[in-house]
């Protein structure tokens, strides 16, 4: 009997002991998680403990599965830091497949970087890194890295899946704060609440999934809090430095960004003088607007420089005025300083800036901001200044910032506004070509395009970066055309409201454009203008489709072509009108010439997953479409 | 007497313009109204900005530490035409500091200025010591970074510093040519006799001035020593000094165009390396040495070759894990290549140091490329095999220089074996790459191997064939008239199935076959994608599918280009013009075979033209021919170049002849209804 205790226990011991050890053994992922991962985040644990507004301290502890290359850049640490979050402490552990640790990260291994991009001139980010790099798939690395953050203007965020073919079996986010403080909080894709408990004068707060499998990237799919399990977290009291706020709502927000930056606005006096000279014999407001922005594009230039809470408090008038530089905080707070002393009301303005402009969540007041602008309302229409930019004219935002929500920031507060929505009318491209083949198949052909709008956002930037040569070298090389020779070129901007066009001419001559098997001669009117996009596996499609902003383009071509030549094949004209847009060609044919229009139109917004089979559909056709030739017989004399 | 003065006044003007040819046009830090106007330069002013002077200078002082101080001045202005020339307001100057001590290069008298003409009146803007900002780079960089203020269009900018360095292994090179065009670039070296360094210039840009002059200095040393009254030693020494001074002027931009191995080979540039010191009453003492010396000093070195030949007792333990077999040397070398390659993994290329100790490389399984192969070597002599490292360059990292051991040049290691009288040459850093075959980028001129000898070795690019064959066949669908369908084969260039087999094994199979799935779009689609020796990295890689043209019924001409919109559609030899050697980085030799069963119901009513070009009498040659009977069609079109580096003047028939391959390879077979 005693013999049989004694061999129990030892049986437990070992059980339990083989458990311990090997818990990141790869065979006890669940097999449903395993098709198509590259990684398994076998469990991950973020524990938020918020002492109070000025300090908060992470806990971060996970552990992944590297099943191959795919995956190895997962497999690297990366933890940024700087004045406002410290790095306390980092473990890591790495193990084989059969949960046998192979080796213990050591101090001396963490890489320490400098994170300032090449962009900017100053900040104080840097990074620890730290890689175990190993190769021997299917490996597991765990990590535990202590971080502090003085002051909670930030959160962390909790995204269990962070990529595609990322597999998570566990994950939780753990936030602890004090009873009397209100933490706030958004979930998407989780449809539980949160298990709430107190322990010891504080809230505990638990989100947690469990086994969810890996997902796969699909064309113009959501954004990724949409289509994902996500907490989002927010404070309401705040410091930073030496400062404090509160953003329980909008407005109290933006009462801590005119906390932050008045005071800021006082120009020196060879200044001001500049701005009376330039704005007092001027009648109406846009004038003065006007000159004013023009002043400030013309005596100023982007340099980023953030340095700690330099990250959110702009550099004052002054330091503009006399560098002639600033960021774009710095730029928009100069250019309200001027537009104040010439008596007219502007608001410095945050705004969450980049391509894509739904991901700006509105009805949850939090530090979602990454960029500054100016706003000055008007009588009759607002007007929106972009201050970083020496080439956008006056009032027109681009795509960088047009079409969202924007924090206006004064003494009374935060108010959020949209800022000028594009149309699809607004956003156009129309393309007038002119062009002759000969009877060897060169193409000499003269194009005018005119690019409106959101259209133009990208001609523009380039515009504004590259030499004229440069831009010639660009064309040289961008077009779709087998073999081709620019003649001459040129581009002319009209800044003129509301929206600006900038004018592409271009001369070409295309050797072989149309191929010549014996008798006959092939041509595609469509020169300048095939269409790409395609959708792969619209059959087995899982997120909704986010079609990009909304376009027309219009293409009329013109093509003289050789004597002696009578059509043999001519496409059908084509009209396909759906919800996503629409595209119609037209073929008119005479003796000596072609002509051909075609037009696009792109309707952007959200469809459901179940459209992407006629979308593929659609996208496919216009792809055929257009690369269709025309053929052409050489008429033999009649014997 | 009158002729006298007319010939003395054409002499003074001649002697003038002498004058005014040998310096710049201007004078730093006198900036006047006149100096803001562009008309006279004689360089692009499209750019955004032109560098109006740039002008640096090297020479030697005596330091208190007992040795010699190197200090290199530079002052530049600059001329901010438009906004686009912005980029030249943002400074960095990189210095040097040493790991070991606390010593680092110091950045001194550091001047620099905006100047703006307001009303007619220069009105100056200067650089206030607090925007300047320094920022770690890495253990051995700093970086001193500002941006210039007050910058607007039509500014003028003048920038003046110091940077006093004891590292004199970094005399300072200099870049007459760069992003922005120059009007005057100039460096003067000034070299005591008793140093002695060897200096190589690139580019192709012909000096202005190239002149040497010599001139008698005298540099007094000082040298705290207890033992002395005061504590400090004075030395002076003399010397007879060489001063070397290179001027170009007027030099264009610089624009990096494709199918070049590194734009550094071609700046017009010149570089310094100690080659050694002579003191009066001294022996010589040799710094660079030869490549014998320089190869016994790495096989001699800690973090090289000093582990190579240890007896490394620690492998015979872990050298259990290989399955090196019985076999004879090559077997075994074979398999431990293998597993090097296998379970290293490769972070990347650095220098050609060891990262750490080679055990340490084996245990952790991780190490760049030069530790990957210098543990292969280490491997393979513990089974006494015959194995030296080779040391190269890689092409984008540029040329090295084959006289001069000029060590820093290199960067990058590779693993010579000899075994039964034959030498294979190996790199265990790549997870696709097979036996005795190194990656493209290797092929960048000479190499040195490092043995007691150091011989040259060479890896020419035009010695590297790339051999691609495709196959297909397709038959006519009885039940679909007009369509057809077959089979697709394609023997894949040796370095076209490494990238393969790379892409594979980052995105997986499913996305390879996807993209090889969008590539035939209309009327064609693929399936039923086979690999054959995907997993065999010493063979090409075999790739096979079905095709099928589906072809509208009952239509009365087929139109349909032989090369299944698979050939060339793009000229790769876009510019108009090239004004440095082309750079591929192998011979071609593409293959492609189709045979054609006519559809039913149709007659062939035209086909392409056969045609055979040469390019430049023996460089390489196109053959399209073509075939027909009443049945069937074969075509055959064959690209072959002979080499893969082109003389800039040979750019222009490079370009026709692939545009006539991108005419042929267009042409269409068109079948008429019966």
């Amino acid at each position: 009997m005693r013999k049989y205790i004694v061999l129990l226990v030892a049986g437990c011991c070992y059980f339990l002991s083989s458990t311990a050890q090997n818990k990141y053994a790869v065979n006890l992922i669940p097999t449903q998680l395993l098709a198509h991962a590259n990684v398994v985040k076998r469990m991950e644990e973020i524990r938020v403990d918020i002492r109070d507004a000025g300090n908060a301290t992470i806990i971060h502890k996970y552990a992944l599965t590297i099943f191959n290359t795919g995956g190895d850049g997962e497999a690297e640490l990366v933890e940024w830091y700087g004045q406002l979050i410290g790095i306390e402490s980092v473990e890591g552990t790495l193990y084989d497949a059969s949960g046998k640790k192979i080796k213990s990260l050591k101090r001396n291994d963490i890489e320490d970087v400098s994170g300032t991009s090449s962009s900017s001139l100053a900040d104080d980010n840097r990074l620890k890194k730290h890689n175990f790099n190993c190769r021997n798939y299917p490996y597991t690395i765990e990590y535990e890295i202590a971080t502090v953050y003085r002051g909670i203007f930030y959160l962390p965020r909790w995204i269990p899946v962070e990529n595609e073919k990322y597999a998570v079996e566990k994950s939780k986010l753990i936030v602890k704060c004090p009873l009397d403080y209100k933490l706030r909080y958004k979930t998407f894709n989780y449809p539980k609440e949160p298990v709430i408990s107190t322990v010891k004068q504080a809230v505990v707060y638990e989100w947690g999934v469990e086994n969810l499998p890996p997902y796969i990237v699909e064309d113009y799919q959501p954004q990724w809090h949409e289509i994902t399990p996500a907490v989002y977290l927010a404070p309401t009291n705040f410091e930073m430095q030496h400062y404090s706020g509160s953003m329980g709502d909008w407005t109290n927000l933006g009462k801590f960004g005119y906390t932050l930056n008045h005071d800021r606005d006082i120009l020196p006096e060879n200044i001001k003088k500049r701005v009376h000279a330039l704005t007092d014999g001027l009648k109406t407001n846009p004038e003065k607007i006007k000159i004013l922005y023009e002043y400030l594009q013309e005596n100023t230039h982007y340099i980023s420089i953030q340095l700690g809470i330099g990250g959110w408090q702009t550099f004052d008038a002054n330091y503009v005025a006399t560098k002639g530089y600033g960021d774009c905080k710095a730029l928009s707070n100069y250019m309200y300083s001027l537009l104040k002393e010439a008596g007219i009301k502007s608001y410095y303005t945050w705004i969450k800036a980049g391509e894509n402009n739904n991901s700006f969540l509105d009805d949850f007041p939090s530090n979602q901001f990454n960029h500054c602008i100016v706003c000055v309302p008007q009588a009759k229409d607002t007007i929106w200044l972009e201050c970083t930019s020496q080439t956008l004219p006056m009032g027109y935002l681009s795509g960088f910032t047009s079409n969202r929500n924007a924090l206006l920031i004064d003494e009374t507060g935060g108010k959020l506004v949209r800022t000028p929505f594009y149309k699809k009318t607004d956003n156009t491209k129309i393309r007038k070509i002119k062009a002759t083949v000969n009877k060897e198949g060169q193409l000499i052909a003269s194009s005018i395009t005119a690019y409106k709008a959101e259209q133009q956002d990208n001609l523009e930037l380039l515009l504004g970066a590259y030499s004229k040569e440069k831009m010639g070298e660009r064309l040289q090389t961008k077009l779709n055309l087998p073999s081709y020779t620019i003649d001459k070129f040129n581009y002319t901007i009209n800044k003129a409201a509301p929206f600006p066009v900038i004018t592409e001419m271009i001369d070409l001559t295309a050797n072989n454009y149309c191929p010549i098997s014996g008798k006959r001669m092939f041509i595609n009117p469509n020169i300048l203008n095939l269409f790409f996009a395609k959708i792969n596996d619209a059959t087995t499609r899982k997120f909704d489709i986010k079609l990009p902003d909304a376009f027309i383009e219009i293409d009329s071509v013109e093509i003289n072509i050789p004597s002696g030549y009578k059509p043999e094949s001519v496409p059908d004209n084509s009209v396909i009108v759906n919800k996503f847009g629409s595209y119609k060609t037209k073929f008119i044919l005479s003796p000596s010439k072609i002509i051909y229009i075609r037009e696009l139109q792109q309707n952007g917004g959200r469809f459901p997953a179940s459209d992407a089979v006629g979308l593929a559909e659609y996208f496919n056709s216009v792809v055929v479409a257009d690369r269709t030739r025309l053929v052409f017989v050489q008429e033999t004399d009649a014997k | 007497m009158k002729k006298r003065t007319l010939l003395s006044i054409l002499y003074l003007l001649y002697y003038i313009t002498l004058i005014a040819q040998d310096k710049p046009d201007i004078t730093f830090n006198r900036i006047l109204p006149e100096d803001f106007s562009i008309t006279k330069l004689k360089v692009d002013t499209s750019m955004g900005a032109v560098i109006i002077a740039d002008v640096g200078s090297s020479s030697f002082e005596g330091n208190n530490k007992g040795w010699f101080t190197l200090v290199y001045k530079h002052q530049r202005r600059i001329k901010i035409i438009n906004k686009k020339g912005y980029d030249l307001a943002r400074v960095e100057i990189p210095l040097y500091q040493s790991v070991r001590s606390e010593n680092k290069e110091k950045l001194d008298n550091l001047k620099a200025s905006t100047y703006n003409l307001v009303n007619g009146v220069v009105v100056e803007s200067k650089l206030d010591k607090q925007s300047i900002f320094e920022e770690k780079l890495n253990k051995n960089h700093l970086l001193k970074k500002f941006t210039m203020p007050a910058v607007k269009e039509e500014s003028l900018i003048e920038i003046s510093y110091t940077i006093k360095s004891d590292f004199l292994f970094n005399l300072q090179p200099w870049h007459f040519q760069g992003a922005y065009p120059r009007v005057w670039s100039e460096y003067e070296v000034d070299i005591p006799r008793f140093f002695e360094y060897v200096y190589s210039r690139h580019g192709y840009n012909a000096f202005d001035i190239n002149s040497v002059k010599n001139k008698f200095s005298t540099y007094i040393v000082r040298n705290y020593d207890s033992y002395i009254m005061g504590g400090t030693k004075v030395y002076t020494i003399t010397s007879n000094n060489i001063i070397n001074r290179w001027v170009i002027k007027n030099v264009p931009a610089l624009k990096e165009e494709k199918f070049t191995t590194s734009i550094n080979n071609h700046i017009s540039s010149v570089e310094f390396q100690l080659s050694g010191q002579q003191f009066p009453d001294e022996a010589h003492k040799d710094i660079m040495g030869t490549w014998v010396d320089l190869s016994k000093e790495l096989l001699n070195g800690e973090d090289f070759g000093k582990g190579l030949d240890k007896y490394n007792g620690w492998m015979n333990e872990d050298m259990k894990l290989i399955k090196i077999g019985t076999g004879d040397q090559l077997d075994q070398a074979k398999n431990i290549y293998e597993y090097i390659k296998k379970s290293i993994h490769n972070k990347g290329i650095r220098n050609i140091d060891l990262s750490a100790p080679l055990k340490e490389i084996f245990r952790t399984k991780s190490g760049y490329a030069e530790d990957i192969n210098l543990l292969l070597v280490a491997m393979l002599r513990h089974q006494d095999i015959d194995a030296k490292p080779v040391i190269l360059s890689t092409r984008s990292n540029g040329v090295t220089d084959e006289k001069y051991p000029l060590i820093q040049r290199f960067n990058y290691v590779i693993c010579a074996a000899n075994i039964d009288g034959k030498t294979y040459y190996l790199d265990a850093s790549q997870p696709h790459l097979g036996f005795n075959k190194l990656p493209e980028y290797c092929y960048n001129g000479s190499g040195r191997v490092i043995s007691d000898t150091a011989p040259i070795v060479y890896f020419s690019a035009d010695s590297l064939q790339e051999t691609k064959l495709t196959s297909i066949a397709l038959f006519k669908e009885d039940k679909k008239p007009g369509s057809l369908s077959g089979a697709v084969n394609i023997e894949m260039g040796y370095y076209e199935s490494c990238r393969a087999r790379n892409r594979i094994s980052e995105n997986g199979k499913e996305d390879f076959e996807k993209k090889l799935k969008a590539n035939y779009i209309s009327n064609l689609s693929i399936e039923d994608i086979k690999t054959e020796d995907e997993k065999n990295d010493e063979l090409p890689m075999k790739l096979s599918y079905n095709i099928a043209v589906n072809n509208p019924k009952n239509s009365s001409i087929l139109y349909f280009n032989p090369m299944l919109d698979q050939g060339y559609n793009e000229n790769i030899f876009s510019n108009a013009e090239r004004s440095y050697p082309v750079e591929m980085s192998y011979q071609k030799d593409e293959t492609y075979l189709i045979y054609i069963e006519i559809p039913e119901g149709y007659v062939i009513d035209e086909i392409p033209r056969s045609a055979k070009v040469s390019l430049n009498s023996g460089e390489g040659f196109f053959e399209y021919l073509i075939e027909k009977t009443d049945k069937q069609i074969n075509l055959r079109s064959r690209i072959k170049l002979n080499k893969a580096n082109f003389a800039a003047e040979d750019f222009t028939s490079l370009r026709n002849f692939f545009e006539l391959i991108l005419k042929k390879h267009a042409e269409q077979i068109v079948f008429k209804k019966k």
